[in-house]
């Protein structure tokens, strides 16, 4: 009894040694006693890195006492309910995927939880956390305008050139376009060669075009998200949808109007069609895809640029917290935990996951590795795009809340240039004034 | 003569297989593989598989399954309980006034979407979110209208004299009815009850927006092989010859009330 109260050199040690565990388990052993019993919600649209990371949930379980249930849902049923969800101030869900095209009116609206306090807190978030890895570009889309931050970066889609059979191009004695004008003339080249289509690509030209626009010296909006004003009926926009127009049909394979996303990455994995610009998750299935016919031949590039410069899409989806969640200190330590540069290594090294947004793994090298595709180092190009972003003025337009609306504007306006139902300049008319009345429906002014 | 029914059928054959076309395009392609589906140029022959059919009983599709049945079958009998007496009881009122019959179809005359935020936010504050029993209610509320519209119909059809001279012989109120009033009006009884299960089973807006994983119906199962990094075309096909399964079995058991049930009174005048 007397030895109870007494402060001996081995009570000393035990008590030293009980007390200098990692820092990581540390903070796990501090979330399991605080948030132990607690049930986390959370939804996701079914993307890879969801799928990869729920076989580590039991880890996460066991280490925080928290249990995790998620919804996954198709894309477009997610961003419909969830819409719905937080719209109504629900309290059904504790974490969920700020979806890119939603980000400017779910955080605008302030349905999303500002994650600064959980961040700037050393007692919850260890500095080690590191929230600076994150690349800037892809954090940008999930603040506000007082620079709080909302989301962190689970999927950084960017975009590039995927040549499904640079052999030809080679053959031709070209090398991969760096511009539009180069583009033109390997499609001119390569096209039918083999039998294989010089391009592809699917019917979202909401997604397609704006690069190629942008290259152009055109833009969607006229200042986003401050002035909504569209954009479409310039002469920059005219040029460069008669160029996309005339690419897609002049060189794309029978039927490239009406594909979807899958089709068009199909026409590429069975060697029927060449070339085509999109994110890197729909360009390494090209390499590493088991029924890819092309793992051999195929190249990957930049999107090619144009007189104004390059700008290629990137599309970032993020872990946030729904304003209306009830246990918002547990969902941050499932954030914490799934997006730590420990777990994202995790991904990278045993699934190969190619978009991740922290800077530390992507130049770590088993990214490298996971990204070396047909011998060329992906990962490189991957790191350029996302730094080329820089703080993501030029992909501002995608995350207004009336894109969506204006995009299938841009999608008609295309379509009936590429049919040749009408010209670029009075489709694009048409789609402007389209675009004016949504944007007004919307609830957003626009300049006279 | 015998020319005009020679062109007749080829048209009618032809006008079938137009018809037809895409139902068999869609059950076709569940059974390709994926290298099946996306050849080019499309192969007319191929090897079949199940793949697609054991995949998609292996995923939630199967529980969606399940509960597409449930909340079906349940909504279809209740509306049709409810409905069916008060279809009755409106058919032999002595007011000409149509103003209630009206009201109760006041729920079919705005398109679904403009329910969907009342019924979203007072199914959260009830706790009926991803229930069977919200769809069921959901469904119950809708098909109820469309039972005393369609019965009403055929009450009004089934001539008086026949539930009166049941009365002489005794029987009463509901021994009448059901004994003597339904047997008339079975044709329109079948007619309405798959009409109420096709509305059901075939809902997707309200199973959208009023479920997440637990309550989940087939055709939102379906749309969730629509992944974001790939479209699964083969489990979408052979879901969706599953969602078609069960309203064929059944349309094709009782076609003949059915037809009788649409044609009922349409050339009275």
């Amino acid at each position: 009894m007397e030895a109870r109260g007494r402060l001996t050199r081995r009570s000393l040690l035990a008590g030293l040694a009980a007390a200098l565990p990692a820092p990581a388990v540390l903070g796990q052993d501090k979330a399991k006693s605080k948030y132990a019993g607690t049930t986390i919600r959370g939804a996701a649209f079914s993307l890879p890195f969801h799928q990869y990371l729920q076989n580590y949930f039991p880890e996460f379980e066991a280490a925080t006492g928290i249990k995790v249930s998620f919804d996954i849902q198709a894309f477009p049923i997610y961003n419909q309910r969830m819409d719905l969800e937080l719209s109504t101030g629900g309290s059904s869900y504790d974490v969920i995927i700020v979806t890119f095209i939603y980000q400017n009116r779910w955080i605008g609206a302030g349905w999303v939880t500002p994650l600064d306090e959980f961040t700037a807190d050393p007692n919850v978030t260890p500095p080690s956390w590191d929230t600076a890895d994150f690349v800037r570009g892809v954090e940008a889309s999930m603040r506000d305008a007082k620079g709080r931050t909302y989301a962190y970066g689970v999927e950084a889609g960017a975009m590039v050139l995927g040549a499904a059979r640079g052999d030809l191009i080679e053959k031709a004695g070209l090398s991969l376009p760096t511009t539009m004008d180069d583009l033109i003339k390997v499609c001119d080249a390569v096209n039918g060669k083999d039998g294989v289509s010089a391009w592809t690509a699917d019917k979202l030209h909401h997604w397609n075009w704006p690069p190629y626009l942008q290259a152009m010296g055109g833009r969607i909006f006229k200042n986003p998200p401050q002035n909504l004003t569209p954009m479409l009926n310039t002469p920059q926009a005219a040029k460069s949808a008669s160029w996309y127009a005339n690419l897609i049909t002049k060189y794309g394979p029978p039927g490239i109007l009406s594909f979807t996303d899958d089709q068009a990455m199909q026409s590429q994995l069975s060697g029927r069609a060449n070339m085509r610009t999109n994110a890197i998750t729909w360009a390494a299935p090209l390499a590493k895809n088991p029924n890819s016919t092309v793992k051999n031949t195929v190249r990957y590039g930049m999107v090619p640029a144009g007189p104004a410069g390059d700008f290629p899409g990137v599309a970032c989806h993020g872990f946030g917290i729904p304003a209306g969640s009830r246990q918002k200190g547990a969902a941050w330590e499932f954030i914490k935990w799934a997006l730590s540069k420990e777990m994202l290594s995790r991904l990278v090294k045993e699934h190969g996951y190619p978009s991740v947004c922290r800077r530390s793994v992507i130049e770590s090298e088993p990214f490298k590795e996971a990204l070396t595709l047909n011998g060329q180092d992906v990962a490189a190009l991957y790191l350029k795009v996302l730094d080329q972003l820089g703080d993501g003025a030029y992909m501002r337009y995608r995350t207004v809340p009336v894109f969506p609306q204006v995009g299938d504007k841009i999608n008609r306006a295309i379509e009936a240039i590429a049919t040749k139902q009408m010209s670029a300049a009075d489709a694009l008319k048409q789609a402007q004034q389209q675009a004016v009345e949504a944007i007004r429906m919307g609830g957003y002014k626009v300049d006279p | 003569m015998r020319a005009n029914r020679i062109i007749i059928h080829v048209l009618a054959i032809g006008l079938a297989a137009l018809v037809l076309a895409p139902f068999l395009w869609l059950v076709r392609m569940s059974f390709q593989t994926n290298a099946d589906i996306f050849a080019f140029p499309p192969h007319l022959w191929f090897s079949p598989t199940w793949a697609n059919y054991a995949a998609l009983w292996q995923s939630e599709f199967r529980d969606s399954f399940v509960n597409s049945a449930v909340v079906t079958t349940s909504s279809t009998l209740l509306s049709m309980l409810v409905g069916v007496p008060a279809a009755y009881a409106l058919s032999r009122m002595r007011s000409r006034s149509n103003a209630l019959s009206l009201w109760i179809i006041a729920s079919r005359l705005a398109p679904p979407t403009a329910f969907a935020i009342p019924y979203f936010l007072a199914y959260r504050d009830l706790h009926l979110l991803d229930t069977r029993l919200g769809l069921v209610v959901i469904y119950l509320t809708f098909n109820i209208s469309l039972v005393i519209w369609l019965m009403r119909s055929f009450f009004e059809n089934t001539p008086r004299a026949l539930e009166e001279a049941a009365w002489i012989d005794g029987a009463g109120f509901w021994r009448a009815l059901v004994s003597v009033v339904l047997p008339t009006a079975a044709p329109g009884l079948a007619a309405t009850a798959i009409l109420c299960f096709v509305f059901s089973w075939n809902d997707f807006f309200f199973a959208l927006i009023l479920t997440r994983s637990n309550a989940m119906t087939a055709p939102v199962a379906v749309v969730n092989f629509m992944n974001y990094a790939g479209w699964e075309w083969g489990r979408i096909a052979a879901g969706g010859t599953m969602v078609m399964l069960p309203v064929l079995v059944f349309s094709l058991f009782v076609r003949r009330f059915l037809i009788n049930g649409l044609t009922a009174g349409a050339v009275k005048g």
